[in-house]
């Protein structure tokens, strides 16, 4: 083992030492390797950042997180507001939600992936001479990256409206090491293409890629912290009844009654509502909406106005009756710009509202409406819930605020288990 | 094929340098999430609202109002009468009229014709848009006076019907499944705690003209109380 650093550094500075037989003198350009070598390494920096986003989450508290096209340089994001804090926390972030809290990051596999082209551009990078069937199976490896970048990214696009900047890394380096591994290819002689000794070798290639992405997934299932049990079912409304007839019902099919507290102008709750809409589980419930607008025009519980506009919004979902829905969504669709209006004043607010649904302007700003809206309020007080949105219960049972994002599939799923378990102790 | 050990060497440090970062990093997580699980939340929890105004001594005042005058312990009888009031508030007039001098921004002043418990429009805009901004209030207090006009019998009822009045027209418009909880009810008439020229300042429902004492006190002062008792 002594010779072995040394025998890596000739190589790398003296090549032509150590051309090997084995491999033949075909000629690949070397640049082509090289470049491929550096557009994996691109793709293993951008995906080791978004698995570290995502396994930063795994203690259940907030973070703030890379969302730069230079990791390191820009600012991270700590409002939760960035396109990168969309994709991370939606449901395509991660996969086997259901089975474990927060899932597995799909970017860890992608590290693992990443890693292993990398590690097989240094590897021929290395060697006098490179082979056709290896460039080829360069291409049939970087074509893993490329279908997966393609399918996020139309994800990114029709599902969440929005790119992530580190996702973005990651798809350009895909397409960077399956362009530089075609050039390899092309530049490979074919003098040895189509030996005997491909099909062992790509299997042997094949189970390296398997070990580099498996073992890291397989560590971070031992490692994760296990989920506190303790925590499910832990808080109850006491007053789930709709007294003062504030609930809006929601256009869900379940039967499982669920409660779901929102402020419409709380980015939060437009990303949980999306995910809630978007999860498998959350189509099994039967879901009711309070409001509980975190703007002190009318919520005397909160010192400053979190979300701006948002009583004004609020009345107008309870104007809007039956198509509630419909405002709901147009208020999460249009959160910046009713946010800024709201910086100046309830008066913009409204007179947007009224431009986009003129119906609704004779309820706004009257008397019922804000009482209803009161109520509403008075409904969150009644159940002494901690102030902040959104918040979950699900058969009166409150799925915890930490959870209401990675977490969300693997608590629902629990709940629904548990509560199903117990139904008859329940109260409807 | 043959592989040689640099191969293997490469394959092993690819393999720890992806491993032992995930390791670390999701070791990291559980042990913040260990410590963070043993910390008490700091957020605040939704309750009703307790001004700064809500001193001792007002609170202690409200209270017996509002359980002598058949709030807080739900009683049967609803409403105190001037001698009631006059005992429960063990003060005078004067101060108890001081008491709500904090609710000015909250408070506003129902106005009646003379020898009239009927509410005009103004006043039913008034009232209903002082009733709607209720906020984190948790009591609605209406304390309906007559002008001295009149004989002393007449006036205590003449306030009553007004406190009625007021009382009707928040049912029928709010239709609030609360307000046997929220309201408190006090008729004065003539003979406790009446309106002195400082509440012309106050909102009323009758802003043309000129404001006499005799004009403030054909009334029903309503207010929220954001006081939790």
């Amino acid at each position: 083992m002594r010779g072995w650093p040394a025998v890596l550094w000739c190589r790398i500075v003296n090549r032509q030492a150590f051309a090997q037989k084995e491999y033949g003198a075909a000629g690949v350009p070397r640049a082509a390797l090289v470049s491929f070598a550096i557009f994996a390494l691109l793709g293993v920096v951008f995906a080791a950042v978004s698995t570290y986003d995502f396994v930063a989450h795994l203690d259940r508290q907030v973070h703030a997180i890379t969302c730069s096209i230079v990791p390191g340089l820009g600012p991270r994001d700590a409002s939760g507001t960035s396109g990168c804090h969309v994709v991370l926390m939606s449901p395509y972030s991660s996969v086997f939600r259901s089975l474990t809290w927060g899932g597995i990051p799909i970017a860890l596999p992608a590290l693992g992936v990443f890693a292993f082209l990398f590690f097989r551009g240094v590897d021929l990078s290395l060697r006098r001479g490179v082979r056709r069937g290896e460039t080829s199976f360069l291409i049939v490896a970087a074509l893993l990256p490329v279908a997966t970048s393609a399918v996020y990214l139309w994800i990114s696009e029709v599902e969440l409206g929005t790119v992530c900047t580190v996702c973005a890394g990651i798809y350009a380096a895909s397409l960077g090491v399956l362009v530089t591994a075609i050039w390899a290819h092309l530049g490979a002689s074919p003098t040895a293409a189509g030996t005997d000794s491909n099909a062992g070798q790509w299997l042997l290639y094949f189970l390296e890629g398997c070990a580099l992405v498996l073992i890291p997934v397989m560590l971070y299932m031992v490692q994760k912290p296990p989920y506190p049990d303790a925590l499910t079912g832990k808080n109850e409304l006491r007053h789930p009844e709709d007294r003062y007839g504030v609930m809006l019902k929601s256009k869900s099919t379940g039967s499982v009654p669920a409660i779901e507290v929102l402020d419409p102008l709380c980015p939060a709750c437009k990303a949980f509502s999306h995910r809630l809409a978007a999860s498998d589980l959350g189509r099994d419930l039967a879901l009711q909406t309070v409001l509980f607008p975190l703007d002190k025009d009318c919520n005397w519980m909160v010192n400053e106005s979190l979300h701006p506009g948002s009583c004004a919004v609020s009345e107008a979902v309870l104007c809007a009756g039956e198509k509630s829905g419909v405002v709901l969504e147009w208020a999460f669709a249009h959160q910046p710009e009713l946010l800024a209006a709201g910086g100046h004043g309830q008066a913009e607010v409204y007179a947007r509202l009224k431009q986009d649904f003129p119906a609704l302007a004779p309820c706004l700003a009257q008397p019922l409406v804000r009482t209803r809206l009161n109520r509403s309020l008075r409904w969150v007080v009644s159940n002494s819930l901690p102030v902040l949105t959104p918040q979950l219960f699900v058969r009166n049972h409150k799925i915890p605020d930490e959870d209401t994002d990675l977490g969300l599939d693997f608590v629902l799923a629990r709940t629904l288990e548990n509560s199903t378990g117990a139904r008859g102790e329940v109260r409807p | 094929m043959r592989l040689d050990k640099l191969h293997f060497l490469l394959a092993l440090g690819t393999l720890l340098a992806v491993a032992l970062p995930a390791t670390v990093w999701t070791r990291a997580s559980a042990t913040r999430l260990t410590e963070s699980l043993s910390k008490a939340s700091d957020v605040a929890t939704a309750s009703a609202a307790n001004e700064g105004y809500c001193s001792g001594n007002l609170k202690q005042i409200l209270r017996r109002v509002l359980t002598s005058c058949g709030l807080i312990q739900g009683g049967g009888s609803r409403g105190c009468q001037p001698l009631q009031a006059r005992q429960v508030a063990a003060m005078s007039g004067g101060d108890f009229n001081s008491l709500f001098a904090p609710l000015a921004e909250r408070a506003a002043i129902i106005q009646f014709d003379l020898d009239k418990a009927d509410l005009d429009p103004p006043a039913m805009e008034l009232l209903e848009k002082t009733f709607a901004d209720q906020r984190g209030a948790s009591f609605f207090l209406v304390v309906s006076r007559a002008s001295p006009e009149g004989s002393v019998e007449h006036n205590r009822e003449l306030s009553h019907h007004r406190g009625d009045a007021v009382l009707e027209h928040i049912k029928g418009k709010f239709n609030d499944p609360e307000l046997e909880q929220e309201v408190g009810l006090l008729w004065l008439g003539e003979e406790f705690a009446q309106l002195d020229q400082d509440f012309c300042k106050w909102r009323r429902s009758r802003t043309e003209g000129a404001c006499t004492t005799a004009d403030l006190n054909r009334s029903a002062f309503i207010a929220w109380i954001d006081c939790r008792l």
